[in-house]
């Protein structure tokens, strides 16, 4: 509770009066992102996407948002970082400056090899990690083709690797890790967790089990009918060694369900 | 590609040939309307070298006017995407000033600027200036979400980047655009010394039409044939090149 005053201390609020005047308020300080009463539909289209949307994820760590098909993830993610901006309410992105969002359907330009694009497009001080990442996403053999010969979980890891080597304080993971093997998905997000301790991720998936063992908190979006819209619960938040115990897990998998 | 080419213009040429022989034959035609194989065979053997000079100049032309065709739609394309109001302004710009058949404004080009190489050249690269204008606008407009996020989201992008992922990304549709494009700049250069200007094969063809000679008419189609069917396989030639430069590693697929 007294956290959550000293992070109210950080924010400036700004007051929004009419309908469809959205409010992207920015702050140093603790991370927190947080949606308060968000009203949204697409321009030309009489389908609400969300209604009175509010939910809060604070602090680094690996969070996930998750919800069935079409209840607006991808929409929300756009907000969250910029890309969509005529809603109405408050979403308040306090110490997260540097905001990236990444999808499974990107592709790398095709005139140069995969390494040749990261040493060209990763920021001097990520170089170190350049390697590292490389190696721990299974992506050496890669490095001399080119981004349409890989294959789709190969696209996917090399997309995400470039992301993860620019400067952001959250990168908003959407299906990033689609057609990955559980294996390597699982051993991408433990990598993800020890590499970026300071960081904070929105993770998109339909993977229940992965939500509900490796996230910290997970942000279960509904349906626009269903109140509140949202719920945020607190994931297994995994972070390698010793096994998840599977009680608890199943437990956490229950309560996203029964959120939806 | 070249002996498809040149087989494709034979085939096409002697057909028209065989029947113009069926026309003059069955209607039993005299050798002044329709001359005869031989008449035709030996008009080949005494003007084909000066019109394949002919030919080689009015080619020449219309290269130059294709190039400057291509300069221009590629600086105005890149402009055209600018905003989408300016696009929109250039499409339907081009789209109204294209519906003006360029033979009926060639007089007033040949009376401002006279029967010279200028004359010509504009109206060449005139002819096949909107196509590829309208192409190039399209092309340039169309962003490539999937490649522009990355590069928008961590702010890389620049103007350069964006029109090469975007030309990179339709290569085929650029290509394909300029190689149809070249026959349009040939047939506008004809056209331009068919009504007057004072060399090139199409001024040949206006004196020998004068002479009601339509052997060497034929000699000067089947040169002209000839001459367009290389300069295509030869553009055809440097799209390939710049495809398998750009696109795929050297050593091929891994």
């Amino acid at each position: 509770m007294l956290y959550e005053i000293k992070l109210h201390s950080n924010i400036k609020y700004i007051k929004v009066s009419p309908a469809f005047e959205s409010t992207r308020t920015g702050a140093q300080g603790p991370m927190l992102l947080e949606c308060k009463n968000i009203n949204y539909q697409y321009p030309g289209s009489d389908t609400q996407v969300f209604r009175d949307l509010n939910g809060r994820v604070a602090d680094p760590g690996f969070h996930a948002l998750f919800g069935p098909s079409g209840v607006g993830k991808t929409t929300l993610a756009r907000m969250i970082c910029g890309e969509i901006k005529h809603f109405s309410g408050q979403l308040i992105t306090a110490g997260l400056e540097r905001i990236l969002y990444t999808y499974n359907l990107e592709r790398l330009p095709g005139w140069s090899s995969v390494g040749e694009h990261l040493q060209l497009n990763t920021p001097t001080s990520s170089r170190h990690r350049m390697d590292e990442l490389v190696a721990s996403f299974g992506l050496q053999g890669c490095m001399d083709s080119r981004f349409a010969q890989l294959s789709l979980g190969q696209q996917n890891r090399t997309n995400l690797a470039r992301y993860l080597l620019q400067d952001f304080d959250l990168l908003v993971m959407d299906e990033s890790l689609a057609n990955v093997d559980e294996g390597t998905k699982e051993k991408i997000i433990l990598k993800i967790k020890q590499m970026f301790p300071d960081r904070a991720f929105l993770y998109i998936s339909h993977n229940v089990v992965e939500v509900a063992k490796f996230c910290k908190q997970v942000f279960v979006l509904r349906n626009f009918h269903k109140f509140p819209q949202a719920i945020v619960l607190e994931g297994r938040n995994y972070t390698g060694g010793p096994g998840v115990d599977k009680k608890k897990l199943e437990h956490t998998m229950l309560e996203i369900v029964n959120a939806l | 590609m070249l002996y498809r080419r040149l087989y494709q213009f034979f085939m096409i040429y002697f057909l028209g040939l065989a029947s113009l022989m069926a026309i003059k034959y069955g209607l039993q035609l005299s050798d002044y309307v329709i001359p005869g194989p031989p008449e035709i065979a030996s008009t080949g053997l005494r003007v084909s070298g000066r019109y394949l000079l002919n030919v080689l100049n009015t080619l020449a032309v219309a290269i130059l006017g294709h190039i400057l065709a291509i300069v221009l739609a590629t600086g105005i394309g890149i402009i055209g995407r600018l905003t989408a109001w300016i696009g929109s302004f250039i499409r339907v710009a081009a789209y109204n000033i294209q519906a003006y058949p360029i033979v009926a404004v060639a007089p007033i080009i040949f009376i401002l600027l006279g029967d010279g190489l200028s004359s010509r050249l504009l109206i060449a690269a005139m002819i096949c200036y909107f196509p590829l204008l309208l192409s190039f606008v399209g092309i340039f407009s169309e962003p490539v979400p999937e490649i522009e996020h990355f590069f928008e989201s961590t702010r890389r992008m620049t103007w350069r980047l964006q029109i090469k992922i975007r030309a990179f990304e339709n290569i085929h549709k650029l290509i394909t655009v300029v190689v149809g494009s070249a026959t349009l700049a040939m047939v506008g250069t004809i056209v331009a010394e068919f009504i007057a200007a004072n060399a090139g094969i199409g001024y040949s063809i206006r004196i020998a039409l004068y002479q009601s000679d339509l052997a060497k008419i034929l000699v000067a189609l089947f040169l002209i044939g000839i001459c367009t069917s290389l300069y295509l396989v030869l553009l055809e030639w440097i799209g390939y090149r710049i495809r398998r430069r750009w696109a795929i590693p050297e050593g091929g697929l891994k």
